[in-house]
């Protein structure tokens, strides 16, 4: 019993020592390791703050540089003329005709017919690979460079200054190589949806892009007035003739383009209505004395330093309605006189116009666009060029004043938000004429269906 | 033959174009302003709760990061503390052919923090506009004591900056402004510091007094409350947003309408903002 009691009394005094031992033992334990831990902690937190410091510096200085990129590698099917080509009989040997193949992309009315001695009715190509480095060191002054990387060469696309003015907040200067003052040149090839701009802004405004300066006023910003006007002066020979002679101007004159659009919304029907006008001011000048063709296709001499008019006015309209989702109409329209000389070395050549001469032209194109959910996206595009208003059919006695209509349609698969696969189909439709003759009798077999890969970041 | 041609593919387009626009969403995602992040779970909590079933993901992110997710299309709804900018809407315009959709669904107000020991109490927009600028640096040249001013904000990418920037500050932040992630950070740094100065969220002010605000120098002060806020008498005053990128369907308008709705609207004070009636 006695065992008992005193093991009983032991194991208590064990209990009750115990617990005043952990009580006390805790109670001084945590204050003193918490006071210990926060100071601990303290300590590390300024060490790191200390170390974070200049890195956030560096941070901050990087997040004024934004780096954005896009990648387009298609593969193309060309449907092409066979053109039969009549060597004359020599000798023993009698006359012979053979066939070529148009080369593809030259199947234009308005480029010299080459062509290929070997069947290509299809390639891989890269169609884009492109860097855009957009850096804003302080609010409201922005430089960008976008380099254009190709096969053989990087060309480079967009170098400019963008001044923003601090007192008003409405108007900018841009300064350097940028794209010209229009609404199809200006929207970038990653997010249209057909697969090339129309016959129209390529002829106008080759390369997109030209050197000069432009004052852009824009009153949404501050007066919540949705008007924007862009005036610019650029040397206008930019994506002319060989490509050294575009780094500066060719000869003093200056061109001058003029922009206007107007915003209208309705947020209640889901309606957005955009419009505007252009004119565009320029001179051609000869660098090669030569017979040249007047607007009305009748001869003239010209010597070398004599200006050629270079002149259109255009307007334009967008229409955003939110209807099943999403759907666009857009549309341009100009018309005027475009100039040129043929011949890929003279200095201001447009090789999409390569013409000799003066001509009244009329350009159009209507497009649809439908966007389906975040996956899906389609679209069609009727487009008009008419080279020459003066003559049509048979009394077109030369190919580059053949109007040409163009279908285009295109839809598009987005696989993630920064990565999208397209198929298109271009289908040029040129006017006839039995005075050219030739392929010219019928329309030109030049259509091109495009199955487009695009990785944008 | 180019006619039929041309013709079966404009009538395969349409087919398309009408099979796909009837897509609905199963699970409805919601990314962006932080300051509306709490606001929008606690609806997202409630919906469910209410429509068992119904899938809603809210993160936060900013506003910058959530309009971002609407125009790349990885959110069905975008929630901003301050409006869409114009080269936001044109980049809806570009992908989606749209110009999106603003829904205003709360009212909040941002107040000014000051610590309560700064014998400072009222301050004109322009005022707040010097000091976030870096223009006014010492409270002497307020009519405080001779100190100088300590500033806190919010990231770029935050509705808040944004907002505070373009009706406050209206130029670039002083660099020596410290930039903390979120409201309840900073009114932490500014409780903590005598003669520091930070903006946010008015239900956040606890431990620091609001700054009453005057419009100019005519004008009266006056303090961020539940009345001058609902009523825009205080003058920095703002809606909270939701945008989509086309008309909301299925469960997304299901969700909005029942934002909008009394029910939906009754949780916004439980969070510290403000109903829009």
């Amino acid at each position: 019993m006695k065992k008992v009691i005193v093991a009983i009394l032991v194991s208590v005094c064990g209990v009750v020592s115990a617990q005043e031992v952990e009580n006390d033992s805790i109670k001084s334990i945590s204050l003193d390791s918490l006071q210990q831990a926060i100071n601990e902690h303290q300590l590390k937190f300024d060490a790191l703050n200390e170390q974070l410091s200049p890195m956030q510096e560096q941070v901050d200085r990087m997040s004024k540089l934004k780096i954005s990129g896009y990648m387009q590698v298609q593969f193309e099917m060309y449907n092409y003329q066979d053109i039969p080509v009549v060597t004359p009989a020599s000798g023993t040997t009698p006359a012979k005709t053979s066939y070529y193949q148009l080369k593809p992309g030259t199947s234009e009315t308005n480029v010299p017919l080459a062509t290929n001695s070997v069947d290509v009715n299809n390639s891989f190509n890269i169609r884009r690979a492109r860097i855009k480095f957009t850096y804003q060191p302080l609010e409201g002054v922005i430089f960008v460079l976008q380099p254009n990387f190709s096969f053989s060469a990087v060309t480079l696309k967009d170098a400019y200054v963008q001044l923003n003015d601090p007192w008003i907040n409405s108007f900018q200067l841009w300064i350097g190589q940028f794209n010209r003052p229009d609404y199809e040149v200006e929207f970038s090839s990653r997010d249209r949806i057909i697969m090339e701009r129309s016959r129209m802004s390529g002829i106008l405004y080759p390369q997109e892009r030209d050197l000069g300066a432009k004052i852009s006023m824009n009153l949404a910003t501050q007066y919540e007035i949705p008007l924007k006007i862009d005036i610019a002066a650029f040397n206008g020979n930019f994506g002319e003739g060989p490509i050294a002679n575009q780094v500066t101007d060719v000869d003093s004159e200056k061109d001058f383009v003029i922009r206007t659009t107007y915003s209208l919304q309705f947020p209640k029907q889901g309606l957005g209505i955009d419009f505007g006008a252009n004119g565009y001011f320029g001179k051609n000048t000869v660098f090669a004395a030569g017979t040249y063709s007047d607007v009305n296709s009748n001869p003239f001499t010209a010597a070398v330093g004599d200006k050629l008019k270079k002149q259109w006015f255009g307007a334009e309209m967008q229409v955003f309605s939110d209807l099943l989702g999403g759907l666009a109409l857009k549309s341009e329209f100009n018309k005027g006189v475009i100039s040129g000389t043929a011949g890929s070395a003279i200095v201001n050549n447009n090789p999409s116009f390569n013409f000799s001469g003066e001509r009244e032209f009329t350009g159009y194109y209507v497009t649809l666009e439908k966007n389906f959910g975040t996956k899906f996206q389609a679209g069609a595009r009727y487009d008009s060029w008419d080279p020459n208003n003066k003559l049509k059919g048979n009394e077109v006695t030369v190919a580059q004043d053949l109007k040409v209509h163009t279908w285009g349609f295109a839809f598009h698969y987005f696989f993630t938000t920064n990565t999208k696969i397209g198929l298109g189909y271009t289908m040029p439709i040129n006017e006839t004429s039995t005075t050219v003759g030739g392929i010219y009798n019928d329309d030109v077999k030049n259509n091109t269906t495009t199955l487009r890969f695009q990785a944008s970041f | 033959m180019k006619t039929t041609k041309l013709k079966t593919v404009l009538i395969l387009m349409v087919v398309m174009g009408i099979g796909f626009s009837f897509t609905t969403i199963n699970k409805v995602t919601v990314k962006g302003s932080d300051t509306m992040v709490i606001l929008s779970q606690k609806w997202a909590e409630v919906y469910m709760k209410k429509n068992p079933g119904t899938s809603i993901q809210v993160t936060g992110g900013g506003s910058g990061v959530g309009l971002a997710a609407l125009i790349n299309g990885s959110t069905d709804i975008a929630n901003s503390s301050r409006p869409i900018k114009a080269s936001e809407v044109e980049k809806l315009k570009a992908r989606y052919g749209t110009l999106g959709v603003e829904i205003p669904c709360a009212k909040d107000g941002l107040s000014v923090y000051l610590n309560k020991a700064n014998p400072v109490t009222t301050l004109t927009l322009k005022q707040i506009g010097q000091i976030f600028a870096g223009k006014i640096t010492n409270w002497s040249q307020v009519g405080g004591p001779d100190a100088t001013i300590k500033l806190y904000g919010r990231e770029s990418s935050s509705g808040t900056f944004g907002f505070f920037k373009d009706n406050v500050v209206r130029t670039d932040f002083s660099p020596t402004c410290q930039t903390l992630p979120g409201t309840a950070a900073i009114v932490n740094a500014v409780k903590k510091d005598k003669y520091s100065i930070g903006y946010g969220g008015a239900a956040y002010a606890e431990g620091v007094k609001d700054c009453a605000v005057k419009k100019d120098d005519k004008s009266p002060a006056i303090l961020p409350t539940a009345a001058t806020i609902k009523n825009h008498t205080y003058p920095i005053a703002r809606y909270l947003y939701m945008y989509l990128k086309s008309k909301p369907t299925g469960e997304a308008k299901a969700f909005i309408d029942w934002i909008l709705s009394p029910a939906g609207q009754a949780i916004i004070e439980e969070v510290g903002y403000y109903p829009l009636k």
